[in-house]
């Protein structure tokens, strides 16, 4: 699914990627700002999808983006595809 | 004077096999004193594994009793151990001492937060074959305040990790957390109010994927005790059992993170 922008919390459109829900394949695009931390994309995503409260991470290509670094800092940039995935926290 | 053999000597030595593979120091193996916080589905398989791999000293902590819920993915657990609400971890260590009978297992009955810090700080390595983010975090911890190296797994139905911290160096696995972690934690903490007492979702769990999960991490033990810490996970494998496809994650250290710094003791 290629729905409607996602707006994150701040106002602001200067970075738009796209994020994919691993789980199913289905993908959101997403703007951002550039002071947007990766914890809210996440959290804008999971919401989104209306997923189970449970821990979820984000990457970017190989890399595990970290929740506090803003979109500046973690370096995501117009176009970046980025993907939304369970933390697997069973035993 | 020669050597004296006899023919099919090597088959009555049950590790003749393990010692072909070459890097594989089972001596250090049978020397060595392992930790393995949780005797579930995970702590079955990695349990099974590392006595089969020829370790010999063993302790287990769970505060769980057995439900017949787990017998779609537990070895060493049975329908009587469900009906007798038997203690996860003892009935586990009995299955294990039935494996190899020079295999040394402690159970402890506890939750891990009641554990001695002593057994960190005596342990060579710890496995963590948990099922929530407070109890990960805590072991976690002491890891990395003892030094010693944390090898952890982790199930979602088909899906599952596997991390490797090795302090001082390297990331922890409180670096990889972020807010939806903590949120889980908070969650689990906030029903009744009892220190014991919390909301524990039903999550979808599998015997494939944990024996996956369960072979990677033991390697990755076999690896470390071995001396073959460069060849290591140095990130975060991610598994998609539907696929069968892995993905190395890199996860940069957090420099905000607790665990990283000079609290660190060698």
């Amino acid at each position: 699914m290629n729905g409607e922008p996602l707006e994150s919390s701040v106002i602001g459109m200067s970075v738009r990627v796209r994020v994919r829900n691993a789980e199913t394949g289905s993908t959101v695009d997403m703007e951002l700002e550039e002071e947007n931390t990766v914890q809210e994309i996440i959290e804008g995503a999971a919401g989104y999808w209306e997923k189970d409260a449970g821990a979820y991470v984000l990457r970017k290509g190989k890399k595990l983006l970290r929740g506090q670094q803003t979109v500046l800092e973690s370096g995501i940039s117009n176009s970046d595809d980025l993907e939304l995935i369970p933390d697997p926290e069973g035993g | 004077m020669n050597e004296v053999i006899r023919p099919g000597a090597e088959d009555e030595d049950r590790l003749d096999r393990s010692r072909r593979v070459g890097w594989v120091d089972v001596d250090r193996l049978a020397r060595s004193q392992v930790l393995v916080v949780g005797a579930g589905a995970l702590g079955n398989e990695v349990v099974k594994n590392l006595v089969l791999s020829g370790f010999r000293h063993l302790t287990l902590v769970d505060m769980d009793r057995v439900v017949r819920s787990n017998l779609n993915r537990c070895l060493f657990f049975n329908d009587t151990d469900a009906e007798g609400r038997s203690f996860k971890a003892e009935v586990l260590a009995r299955g294990a001492a039935a494996l190899d009978p020079d295999v040394r297992i402690e159970a402890l009955i506890c939750r891990v937060e009641e554990v001695d810090p002593w057994v960190f700080e005596q342990s060579d390595l710890v496995l963590g074959c948990l099922d929530n983010v407070a109890a990960r975090l805590h072991v976690n911890a002491h890891c990395c305040l003892h030094g010693r190296p944390l090898v952890d797994g982790g199930t979602l139905g088909t899906s599952g990790k596997v991390q490797v911290v090795l302090p001082p160096a390297g990331p922890c696995l409180q670096c990889a957390m972020n807010r939806t972690h903590y949120r889980v934690l908070e969650k689990r903490h906030s029903c009744t109010g009892a220190e014991t007492a919390f909301f524990e979702p039903k999550m979808a769990a599998e015997i494939t994927t944990t024996s996956v999960i369960a072979a990677i991490q033991v390697r990755e033990v076999l690896k470390i005790l071995s001396g073959q810490r460069g060849r290591c996970l140095q990130h975060l494998l991610h598994y998609d059992g539907l696929t069968n496809r892995t993905l190395e994650l890199e996860v940069p250290l957090d420099p905000n993170c607790p665990m990283h710094g000079d609290r660190t003791v060698a």
